[in-house]
């Protein structure tokens, strides 16, 4: 539990609920100032505090806007069979250093390296992370298991630390209307029912939306006969602390078991189960017993944590955006475990979506500007949705010839590096390059620029999302290459008419410069803007590159932010 | 779309490789051979190792089945 941090005494768990093993935090419910009769209009009103909701709450909060967070639930993680993400991928953790929680994250995760495919009584392969030549340049690890239901603790409290959104307990959304000017939202608390105005809302509401309904926005996706159950364990003598994968496990009569470690020594252990198997059936304490007794042994000792049997199946909005009601997470898309996918998807969702909010809300962009976070996150999701698909095809190959190529190649891989490339179990979540962006403004838009290590304006070391939380939500640009006094007054001017911070890229400690320099001393910064002399990258909020533009002239960068910012 | 595809015999002694073929699924049942075929696509797939080529190669097999799909 995070008792390496003050909670502020006001919202001090006040009793804890029992989650399996865990104890959980529960917040106060607080009437809302509606409810004393005061008729507020809200910026933003996120519906829903998992960890899409929570993400964009604490986003929002950074970025200087007072949303409100309402959540039927008063606690985090889950209650009941809701999401329980274990993995958060490198961008996400570039994400998280910028909104506050990374180092919590660290502390408390699990840094795995050492991965073993297994298909019937023996290994196919392994690997070894630490050995395996990374092409990553980021600050950040590749990935780090963590219970879902800590990231989003960690999240809450920085938002209660930050202060200005407010999380509201207890309210459970009733009904929704919006119109032009505004969205009007019914929600029911213990203390009786209010209305709630709202400018935007995003609806981080999970996979059973009903504001998605309620809208009637048409979705298409596809049912999946895969079954699996989870059971969450502490053991008395620990397996080796490596990331286990069965493709055929005997044990499981010849289906797939994953077996992961996560904070707190709890290990889960995640089932395929028949197509047919009955969620009741699968869950109760003696078969998982049975389960885990065939897989260790007759006499292993444990704890049982947690158990949740799952299906899954995927599902994608035609539309994220929706006038004033944005959608996102497994609200606008839901797609299979696999690759941990879902919830990566949803805090980049979050990411893309506030910094737009802001400038919206701020009178600098127009509300269009929204319609890029619809294209570019549905377009990520449907890649997304590709993508776990192809793993789901090779764990539940649903017909003869399927498995018969999945025989080749497990029967291959043992003996050749290569067929190890076709064994699929899972393809962890990466950046989606935004390929359709309304945004793009030059050569190489769309792809995301990783964390690198950077000397920043004042000399200190630091990396790119240091120099992020020095910038506000303003865009970044880089100029590569000398600098005269005339471009200086230039990009100076640009400065005070639109959010954009400019800086100079020098590859080393030169030359004193009144402009604002950046000392990318092992050129990772550069490779990644494409960055030859004389041109200028546009880099996002979300630390995307909106384009590089080749020896610009000032009028040509203006050209550039006024599309990246939809003003024209 | 300029096609990729090698249409002219590359392969120096056609009727010794051919026999091999043949020879390799000699005693196997039905489901053998299938398993045999599906491990030997694999493995030269990997040897062309080009997308492109690789999806002509799909398309230009699959092309009598065609019609055959729903």
């Amino acid at each position: 539990m995070p008792d390496d941090h003050t909670f502020p005494p006001a919202i001090r768990a006040a009793t804890a609920v029992t989650g399996g093993a865990y104890e959980l935090p529960v917040y106060p419910f607080v009437e809302p100032a509606e409810l004393r009769g005061e008729r507020l209009r809200h910026p933003v009103v996120i519906v829903g505090a998992g960890l899409t909701g929570l993400t964009a709450a604490c986003d929002c909060a950074l970025r200087g806007i007072p949303a409100v967070v309402i959540d039927e639930d008063d606690t985090v993680g889950v209650r009941g069979a809701a999401s329980r993400g274990i993995c958060y991928a490198q961008k996400s953790l570039e994400i998280y250093k910028r909104l506050g929680i990374l180092d919590r994250m660290l502390a408390k995760g699990i840094q795995w390296s050492v991965g073993r495919t297994f298909a019937g009584n023996d290994e196919v392969y392994a690997f070894d992370l630490k050995k395996v030549q990374s092409h990553s340049v980021s600050e950040q690890p590749p990935f780090i298991n963590l219970q879902q239901f800590y990231v989003e603790w960690f999240l809450v409290e920085r938002i209660y630390e930050l202060g200005l959104v407010e999380l509201r307990w207890k309210n459970r959304l009733i009904d929704i209307a919006p119109d032009d000017e505004r969205v009007v939202l019914t929600v029911q608390t213990p203390a009786g029912s209010y209305t709630l105005e709202a400018s935007w809302v995003v609806d981080c509401s999970g996979a059973h939306s009903a504001i998605r309904d309620k809208l009637g926005v048409r979705a298409s996706g596809a049912k999946i006969p895969d079954r699996w159950c989870i059971s969450d364990v502490r053991f008395e003598h620990e397996p080796p602390a490596e990331r286990w994968t069965w493709i055929e496990a005997p044990f499981n009569e010849n289906r797939a078991v994953w077996q992961h470690l996560m904070a707190d020594r709890v290990w889960r252990l995640d089932y395929q189960m028949p197509a047919d198997a009955d969620p009741e059936a699968i869950s109760r304490p003696e078969v998982v017993a049975a389960r885990l007794r065939r897989q260790f042994g007759p006499d292993v000792k444990y704890e049982l944590v947690w158990v949740g049997p799952y299906a899954y199946r995927s599902l994608c909005l035609d539309a994220f955006r929706v006038g004033r009601v944005l959608f996102a997470g497994d609200a606008a898309h839901v797609m299979s475990p696999f690759g941990a996918r879902g919830g990566n998807s949803g805090i980049q969702d979050a990411d893309n979506l506030v910094w737009k909010l802001a400038l919206v809300l701020e009178g600098k962009a127009p509300e269009r500007l929204l319609d890029s976070y619809a294209v570019e996150r549905r377009q990520a999701a449907l890649d997304n949705i590709r993508i776990t698909d192809r793993t789901t095809r090779f764990l539940s190959p649903p017909t003869r010839v399927e498995k018969r190529f999945r025989d080749a190649v497990i029967s291959l891989a043992r003996e050749f590096p290569f067929a190890r490339g076709f064994v699929n179990t899972g393809r962890l979540s990466s950046p989606t390059r935004y390929e359709d962006s309304p945004i793009a403004v030059g050569e190489h838009a769309g792809v995301h620029v990783q964390n690198v290590a950077l000397a920043l304006p004042n000399g200190a070391r630091g990396d790119l999302v240091d120099l992020l939380q020095r910038c506000d939500h303003a865009v970044l640009g880089f100029f590569h290459g000398d600098l005269d006094a005339l471009t200086a007054r230039e990009l100076d001017a640009l400065e005070q008419r639109y959010p954009v911070r400019f800086f100079c890229v020098r590859s080393e400690e030169g030359r004193t410069s009144t402009f604002p320099s950046v000392i990318d001393d092992e050129g990772k910064l550069t490779a990644q803007l494409h960055g030859a002399p004389g041109a200028v990258a546009l880099v996002r909020p979300d630390l995307y590159l909106a384009g590089t533009l080749e020896e610009p002239s000032a009028a040509d960068i203006e050209r550039a932010l006024r599309k990246l910012l939809a003003i024209e | 779309m300029k096609t990729t595809l090698q249409t002219q015999l590359k392969i120096a002694d056609p009727d010794g490789f051919y026999e091999k073929l043949l020879d390799a699924h000699r005693g196997l049942t039905d489901e053998q051979c299938a398993q045999l075929d599906a491990r030997l696509i694999l493995l030269l797939a990997n040897q062309i190792g080009d997308d492109r080529v690789l999806a002509e190669c799909i398309e230009a097999a699959a092309r009598p089945f065609a019609q055959a799909r729903p």
